[in-house]
């Protein structure tokens, strides 16, 4: 075989490895862009069933305040209890939530010992979580004084959907 | 003899190497192009039917129920489309997780591939066939109750789907001439129902498809051969589900009952110290803590609803309510 057709071999042979790289490369950069867009939709998916979820927490068995017919009431009581409870850990899927009372004003995290005169119960508290989402919703507890009734105020509760971990 | 090879090698086509070469190079990157676009049309795929999954599970959140005795929802999607509907109880997990997948069918390569990745819910309860194939997806939402509400049922078809029911109890046939689901319809006899529907029948007739036994609050299915058991919503559960499905949620929802019954009691004593005496229910709130703890299969909800009726009737009669 004389040098010319060589040559010619080798710069086929070029021309196709460069072509090899140039498809890689943009193949990387199509997947890292890719990639983070998943990411981003996966979060934003999180956020959007947080959403969900905080409108409809109130009605669900381990919140809903079920004496009366009442839409949007949380059972404070139920909610101060279970926040004690460690069987419901990772079932609503969410980093964090929270119960707030907004009127009357109170201070501090709610326990046993300052309850009902408490600012919030905290039901899922990690350490690091995202954008939290949050309604208004109406806290309902019996109010032992004047004999006794069901009193409600007004409150909201927060959300935040779960993040994305490395495990 | 001169003369035709003289002849042959005029009309014959050398091929250089670098001809070769090219082919054989240009074959091997055209086989990988195809190869990875192949791969990565695969790829694409399952992360769109990961995301739909994971969509219908967020989409079911408003269809549960707040302060409504029952609700329904319709969804449709682009694309026919199979919901896999999954139950799955861990040991150690409490309350199990209902897992639901996606498959989208395609016009490109196979029509149908493996689901997405299934997500997983602990919150929620879908009674459906374990595959839900369609465009149109009717969901009906209804609140459990034992006695106090536990969680909303989600009872899942297609409208492909035509269920006949004959002669369902007056309670249901009021609901679901409120509600007019697609895809049900109440009749007086088997006769009226169209061939090709899913015949449920509440009263012993032959050739149905499901058997209702109110009585006997159970649901026969595979031409008898299946028997589960119901209390309240199930019902709707019992007929809509498969049989496997419907044990295993069945078994989830106890667990959430035993959970709140404990939940309930650590309430009583806690209110109870304030003024709210409750402490005629603790018994029975403990003994239904301990027996839906212990569940197996649906015919035990049949024991636990003893005390959960004598559970509610106490409520109802206390000045301070629990629940």
């Amino acid at each position: 075989m004389d040098k010319k057709g060589q040559m010619k071999i080798q710069q086929m042979a070029f021309v196709l490895v460069a072509m090899m790289v140039f498809f890689a490369m943009v193949a990387l950069v199509y997947f890292s862009i890719r990639m983070s867009g998943l990411e981003s939709s996966a979060v934003s998916l999180e956020e959007e069933k947080a959403k969900e979820l905080v409108k409809k927490i109130s009605s669900s068995a381990e919140f809903a305040f079920g004496v009366t017919d009442c839409p949007n009431c949380i059972d404070l009581d139920k909610v101060l209890i279970l926040s004690e409870r460690k069987s419901y850990e990772g079932f609503w899927q969410l980093d964090y939530l929270e119960v707030e009372r907004i009127y009357p004003y109170g201070e501090g995290i709610c326990d046993r010992t300052n309850y009902p005169d408490c600012k919030s119960i905290k039901i899922i508290d990690s350490e690091n979580y995202g954008s939290a989402v949050s309604a208004f919703v109406s806290l309902c507890r019996w109010e032992s004084s004047k004999d006794g009734y069901f009193k409600c105020e007004v409150g909201r509760i927060i959300a935040s959907g779960e993040g994305l971990r490395n495990e | 003899m001169t003369f035709i090879k003289n002849n042959m090698n005029n009309r014959g086509f050398e091929m250089s190497f670098a001809w070769m070469f090219a082919i054989i190079v240009g074959a091997v990157v055209i086989f990988l192009a195809i190869y990875f676009t192949t791969q990565f049309i695969g790829t694409e795929r399952e992360i769109q039917n990961t995301e739909a999954g994971k969509q219908i599970g967020i989409l079911l959140n408003p269809v549960e129920t707040s302060l409504e005795d029952a609700k329904i929802a319709k969804i449709t999607t682009p694309l026919e489309t199979r919901i896999y509907n999954d139950c799955l109880i861990k040991s150690g997990q409490s309350f199990g997780s209902q897992k639901i997948a996606v498959a989208t069918a395609s016009g490109v390569g196979e029509k149908w591939v493996e689901p997405g990745t299934a997500s997983s819910f602990y919150n929620k309860y879908v009674f459906s066939d374990s595959v839900v194939q369609g465009k149109e997806f009717i969901v009906f939402s209804k609140p459990f109750r034992f006695p106090f509400k536990v969680a909303d049922l989600l009872f899942v078809w297609d409208l492909g789907d035509k269920y006949c029911f004959v002669t369902p109890p007056q309670w249901m046939e009021e609901e679901l001439d409120d509600l007019s689901p697609e895809g049900i319809k109440v009749v007086g006899n088997l006769e009226d129902c169209e061939t090709l529907d899913i015949k449920v029948c509440f009263s012993t007739v032959s050739n149905c498809n499901i058997d209702v036994n109110m009585n006997a609050q159970s649901v026969k299915k595979n031409k008898g051969t299946t028997t589960v058991y119901f209390e309240d919503s199930l019902i709707y559960g019992a007929i809509f589900a498969e049989p496997d499905l419907y044990e295993c949620q069945v078994k989830r929802l106890m667990s959430r009952t035993s959970e709140l019954s404990a939940l309930y009691y650590s309430k009583s004593s806690y209110v109870g110290s304030v003024g709210c005496g409750s402490s005629a229910l603790h018994g029975n709130l403990l003994a239904l803590s301990n027996s839906t703890s212990h569940f197996e299969k649906s015919f035990d909800i049949i024991l636990s609803s003893f005390i959960s009726n004598e559970l509610g009737t106490q409520n109802r009669r206390l000045s301070c309510k629990l629940f």
